[in-house]
């Protein structure tokens, strides 16, 4: 017998009598009308800083973010418009990234991004801006679970910019990954 | 690690006499992080959340089997390479091989409590790989040799001067360096390694039966890199680590940072389904080895079985007045705290992990403070009765029970002995139980006349 048959009988053994406890259902929360307030708030209280924004106001936005800089690392999901007169750089050279989320939850303020959109980007730039759309939006982690259709190979849930209080518990921000999160949510 | 769950007493006593400030650095970052879960508790209906856990937890574990096995079906099906291991040299076998097969000098880990079981580090080492913690607080401890003090912040022993020191040893940066500056100095040695390194290697938080979902956890982006950048990506997983469905992380991991650090939800969460696409960033290899190591011994067993459901949220020990004395050293195993009082002995043997049920109050805040409902003062009287029953306790605690029974089983005796305790003067300095007790209480009197007499007057006063 070999190690996986050897675990699996010794765990039906273990089980033989013992009664099986029942799985319960996940409750469904009522939808708040309106997610955003919600999100935006959260995301401050993270540490991050989110902006509503028209799509010409957050190109705007990633412009002046940019002034100054060699370039840009972006995420493939990032619309063309964004890209458009920066210069695009490695993820391991840009001093910012930008990244186009799957989706957004308000309850905790957090971006999902699909490591389709590419991961070096997500975290190794020090800065990175994130864009959702506002119908992206969902107010609950299970409501946003429940919807999600497929999973990407990795989903990166961020909710706020990397941080440690490991060295005598003062909190450091920018550890491994980036230390600036700047969101827009796209109105 | 080798366990030295035996020596715990005196390693107790040896770490308050010789460090002392481990026990402030412990007290304030234990006490923070009870407050901050607290705090995250009450804004939550934790009543409902935890039985809920609980619930699905032990569904889980009554059904490991099956969803063992569904887990490792959806993994397969997402190009995972799955492997079981009942002991660490299981796990050595497929790292030596994967070291071999790919030319690994370089490894980043991303921290892991089960990785601390196997002893990933001293067998990497011993292959010539270039091992680098990736988590700060992990990396610190590395640097100093020493093992894990707390199972969510290894390091939070340490004060800021010891972290100042060991820095402007190893890195000449200023006796005086900032937090931030430190974390700038470890970042850029880390981030050469994760650019670098050919395997990379974590735990997981949670397995996702439904869809072979990794589940980690981080505030640092360690583990996102860790899991990224490096062509290999090894997860060492226990099999108690399984969920069901999918939805089921969106209490699951709530509720862990709530019960954890008083996080809403990490800042980090990576949710692993396999390597990467073609044209895809990330690595080429996945594995994911499920390690029993005495877990299912623990399942088998018809009380302890419910330690299993742990999250490793290391809630318990922020909220441990014994735990809080010392931190997680003289434990002696992974596992300390509370946590580790149950977990250790179940894992290890009642044996090998002997005093640790021992090490607690019985006030019960670990069970408040449990995300599961993990009844650890029941479990830590489950292990001290059998503890009793096999002969484990000390020769002299044995003898002393047994007279106090002899006595309090025969009256003459009771009369006989608490005559004599009135009678004769106490040596109140010389014995030292006596003597820790009188410290700042007056002398210890005993009452001229016995309870039995006490009553009869009574009775007979009130003319019944």
């Amino acid at each position: 017998m070999d190690a996986r048959s050897r675990i699996l009988s010794r765990i039906q053994r273990a089980l033989k009598d013992r009664p099986k406890a029942l799985l319960p259902e996940h409750p469904h929360p009522p939808f708040p009308e309106d997610p955003i307030p919600l999100l935006l708030a959260r995301l401050a209280e993270n540490g991050a800083e989110p902006h509503l924004l028209s799509p010409e106001g957050a190109q705007a936005l990633l412009r002046e973010l940019a002034q100054g800089l060699p370039g840009v690392a972006f995420g493939q999901g990032v619309p063309t418009p964004f890209r458009e007169g920066l210069n695009p750089l490695p993820p391991e050279e840009a001093p910012l990234g930008v990244s186009w989320a799957l989706f957004a939850v308000a309850e905790t303020g957090t971006l999902a991004l699909s490591s389709a959109d590419g991961r070096r980007a997500q975290l190794l730039p020090p800065t990175h801006l994130v864009l959702v759309e506002r119908e992206r939006v969902y107010p609950t982690l299970l409501q946003a679970f429940q919807d999600l259709k497929e999973l990407p190979i990795a989903l990166g849930l961020h909710s706020g910019p990397s941080k440690s209080a490991d060295i005598g518990q003062v909190m450091v921000k920018g550890v491994h990954g980036p230390g600036r999160l700047i969101v827009a949510v796209l109105t | 690690m080798r366990a030295k769950a035996k020596l715990y007493p005196k390693e107790a006593a040896r770490l308050l006499r010789e460090k002392p400030g481990v026990r402030e650095a412990v007290t304030g970052a234990t006490l923070h992080f009870d407050r901050n879960r607290l705090k995250a508790y009450a804004e939550v209906p934790i009543a409902e959340w935890r039985e809920r856990a609980k619930a699905i937890k032990d569904h889980a574990l009554s059904h490991l089997d099956q969803y063992l096995e569904l887990a490792e079906k959806r993994l397969k099906e997402n190009g995972v390479q799955v492997h079981y291991a009942e002991e660490p040299k299981d796990a050595h076998r497929l790292l030596r091989e994967i070291v071999e097969r790919r030319g690994v000098k370089r490894a980043v880990k991303a921290k892991s409590m089960l990785t601390e079981e196997l002893g990933v580090n001293p067998l990497l080492a011993s292959l010539g790989v270039e091992v680098y913690e990736t988590d700060l607080g992990e990396y610190l401890i590395q640097l100093l040799g020493e093992p894990p003090s707390h199972i969510v912040g290894p390091a939070i022993h340490l004060s800021l001067k010891e972290i100042q020191t060991l820095f402007h040893e190893r890195f000449g940066t200023p006796l005086d360096a900032s937090p931030e500056a430190l974390a700038q100095v470890a970042r850029k040695v880390l981030r050469e390694a994760f650019l670098t390194a050919e395997l990379g290697i974590s735990g997981a938080n949670f397995l996702v039966a439904e869809t072979g979902t990794l589940a980690l956890m981080e505030n640092e982006g360690n583990i996102r890199l860790s899991t990224s950048l490096p062509k290999v990506h090894v997860a060492f997983v226990g099999i108690e680590k399984l969920l069901p469905r999918f939805q089921d992380l969106a209490l699951f991991l709530p509720l862990t940072a709530r019960a954890a650090t008083g996080q809403r939800l990490s800042t980090f969460v990576s949710l692993i389904q396999g390597p990467a696409r073609k044209g895809e960033e990330g690595p080429e290899e996945v594995h994911v080895v499920l390690v029993d190591h005495g877990r299912t011994a623990l399942l088998a067993d018809p009380e302890a079985w419910e330690t299993l459901r742990c999250l490793r949220c290391g809630a318990c020990l922020n909220a441990c007045p014994v735990y809080r004395q010392t931190g997680g050293h003289p434990y002696g195993y992974v596992y300390s705290g509370p946590i580790g009082a149950v977990l250790d002995p179940g894992l290890l043997s009642l044996e090998e992990a002997y005093p640790l049920p021992y090490a607690s109050t019985l006030c019960g805040a670990c069970l408040e403070a449990c995300p599961v409902k993990i009844p650890i003062p029941k479990l830590l009287l489950t292990w001290r009765h059998r503890a009793v029953a096999e002969g484990l306790s000390p020769a002299w605690e044995r003898a002393m029970l047994a007279a106090y029974r002899r006595v309090m089983e025969s009256p003459a005796l009771y009369r006989l002995f608490s005559k004599a305790l009135r009678g004769l003067p106490l040596p109140q300095d010389l014995l030292p139980l006596l003597r820790a007790w009188t410290e700042g209480r007056g002398p210890l009197k005993p009452s001229p006349k016995p309870f039995h007499q006490l009553w009869r007057e009574m009775e007979e006063g009130h003319g019944r």
